[in-house]
């Protein structure tokens, strides 16, 4: 055997696991590159002469948000002033939108889910509601409601149930007459069907329509705050602009996306443990 | 409920008077007369489109018929009958993707049962089918076979006296179909309960039958019911060698491709004449 072959025959065991290392390093490093171009792209235009009147850059950004969201007081849970006084009212108003837009749409799509008649009747309510764009209807809101904070819940609810009544109506149409025969046959109480057959049989619908609700309902309470608003996030984005504080406006984005973000983690957790027997059921038929 | 907490009770017959089904305009059953004697097997088999599911529907109480009646026991039915159970065709879709194996077998007996006693049911019901230590997996996680035999559990955990299989193996390999037709068979004679079977398989029908009820196409009659002889228990190879089934299985295919005349009289005692 000569040494060029031998060398051949040795090479392959340290090469491999140097691709492995180098491919697992890659895979840890590639999804950091675009946002470490962005972040170098935000600060390259907080530099420049015109543009860096209005672009605030990045460190003073970070400052800014930690020193106005964070607070070193446990009496405040650690909120700062202005986490007290806009983040968290537009916290909680969404999530009040968002859990009445669940509560009405999973609860109105297993009713027309299971009657079809109904479900015709209801068919162009449902398509109108949904084909109007909800920001335009804002005004009719405020008019409706007042100013306070209910015509914003109602907002935010009539904006994002959209997506889950539709998943739910077709979650629940999907489950299929094979089911339905089980439950006759057998017996089964109405309860029981209902909570133990059509809901979980279109909970993976159901989830993914809650999951673009999820994000829409940020939308929609940052859009409810833009006008006759006190507080919120929404608030602070015309408040900040209109003062000049542009690092503030800046604060105001850094902050919706990291609510986005851990929003987003949450759902997928929850998604994780709800449906595991799904992505098991899904993995026997790839 | 009382049908559940009942202690087993004797099997039930089924009588099938002058059933027919007319859907719209066209007519899907013509006139079914037939009986389902109590303890035994009875197999419906019948060319694709003979309204075998149909039929079925209508004697499990899902459906009504036309005109005709369905009398369980000797009393008309209305609604599904209490003692009666059923294994469907597809246990991808009758079985629950979400319950565990034991969750399945215990739903049916969640009214009336209490937990105890409902608890002892599904292991009895799970051990009958051979599945015994399954019970915390989650049917997707089991074979075809093994999943057709956890909703075979869960009709006994009912303790049916009438039990409706809808072409139940029709979806599982030729190895995995003989296993369960002697589950089946065993099953049956173990616990005393009346069987009846719908299938499209002229092999399967003999072997598991007592009583062959061959279906014309739609609108479908009655061509002949056929009595089978064969001795229990029986078994994939030598019951399939006998002459009787061999003749029997030659029989139902003639009445099938319509090339034979149901028989009036046959030299060979086990073939009766039908209805």
């Amino acid at each position: 055997m000569s040494a060029i072959t031998r060398d051949r025959a040795v090479r392959p065991a340290p090469s491999a696991v140097s691709r492995r290392i180098r491919r697992a390093g890659s895979s840890a490093i590639l999804p950091l590159v675009v946002p470490a171009l962005l972040v170098a792209l935000w600060w390259w235009g907080s530099e420049s002469a015109v543009n860096g009147l209005f672009i605030a850059p990045p460190r003073d950004v970070l400052d800014r948000t930690l020193s106005d969201f964070l607070s070193p007081h446990p009496g405040d849970l650690f909120l700062g002033e202005v986490a007290r006084h806009d983040l968290v009212p537009s916290l909680w108003r969404a999530a009040l939108g968002f859990w009445l837009a669940v509560v009405v749409g999973v609860g109105l799509g297993i009713v027309l889910g299971l009657r079809p008649v109904l479900a015709a009747l209801f068919q162009p309510l449902v398509h109108l509601g949904r084909s109007l764009p909800t920001p335009a209807l804002i005004g009719v809101f405020f008019l409706l409601f007042g100013t306070g904070d209910w015509p914003k819940v109602l907002l935010i609810a009539f904006g994002v149930v959209w997506p889950i009544l539709f998943n739910t109506i077709d979650g629940v149409q999907g489950i299929g007459t094979a089911r339905a025969h089980v439950a006759s046959v057998f017996k089964i109480p109405s309860r029981d069907v209902l909570l133990r057959i059509v809901l979980p049989g279109a909970a993976p619908k159901i989830f993914a329509g809650v999951r673009v609700a999820l994000s829409l309902s940020l939308i929609m309470m940052v859009i409810s705050e833009l006008q006759k608003a006190k507080n919120g996030l929404g608030y602070l984005l015309v408040y900040s602009q209109r003062n000049f504080d542009y690092p503030g406006f800046w604060t105001v984005l850094v902050v919706l996306a990291v609510v986005g973000i851990v929003l987003n983690v949450i759902m997928i957790q929850i998604e994780r443990r709800v449906l595991a027997w799904h992505r098991g059921v899904t993995a026997q038929h790839d | 409920m009382t049908e559940h907490t009942t202690e087993r009770t004797a099997p039930a017959s089924l009588e099938l008077e002058a059933i027919s089904k007319v859907y719209g305009v066209t007519r899907a059953i013509d006139e079914i007369n037939a009986q389902v004697p109590a303890g035994e097997v009875t197999v419906i088999v019948g060319p694709s489109g003979a309204g075998k599911t149909t039929l079925l529907r209508i004697i499990s109480g899902l459906d009504t018929p036309t005109t005709g009646r369905v009398l369980f026991d000797g009393s008309p039915i209305k609604g599904v009958p209490d003692g009666l159970a059923m294994v469907f065709q597809d246990y991808s879709r009758s079985l629950f993707p979400w319950m565990r194996v034991e969750d399945n077998v215990a739903f049916p007996l969640r009214r009336g049962v209490e937990k105890a006693e409902r608890r002892r049911r599904v292991l009895e019901a799970l051990q009958a089918v051979g599945l015994e230590g399954k019970e915390r997996l989650y049917p997707w996680q089991m074979s075809g076979g093994m999943q057709q035999r956890v909703a075979i559990a869960r009709a006994l955990a009912c303790h049916p006296r009438l039990l409706v299989m809808d072409e139940p193996y029709a979806s599982v390999d030729a190895q995995t179909r003989a296993e369960l037709e002697d589950l089946l068979l065993e099953i049956q004679t173990r616990l005393n309960v009346t069987v009846l079977v719908v299938t499209h398989d002229i092999d399967e029908s003999v072997y598991l039958a007592d009583n062959i009820i061959v279906m014309s196409k739609a609108p479908s009659t009655v061509q002949e019911v056929i009595r089978v002889g064969l001795a229990r228990p029986r078994d994939q190879i030598a019951t399939k060698e006998e002459p009787e089934f061999v003749h029997a299985r030659a029989h139902v295919l003639r009445l099938l491709r319509g090339e034979a005349e149901p028989e009036a009289a046959t030299p060979d005692d086990t073939l009766e004449v039908g209805v």
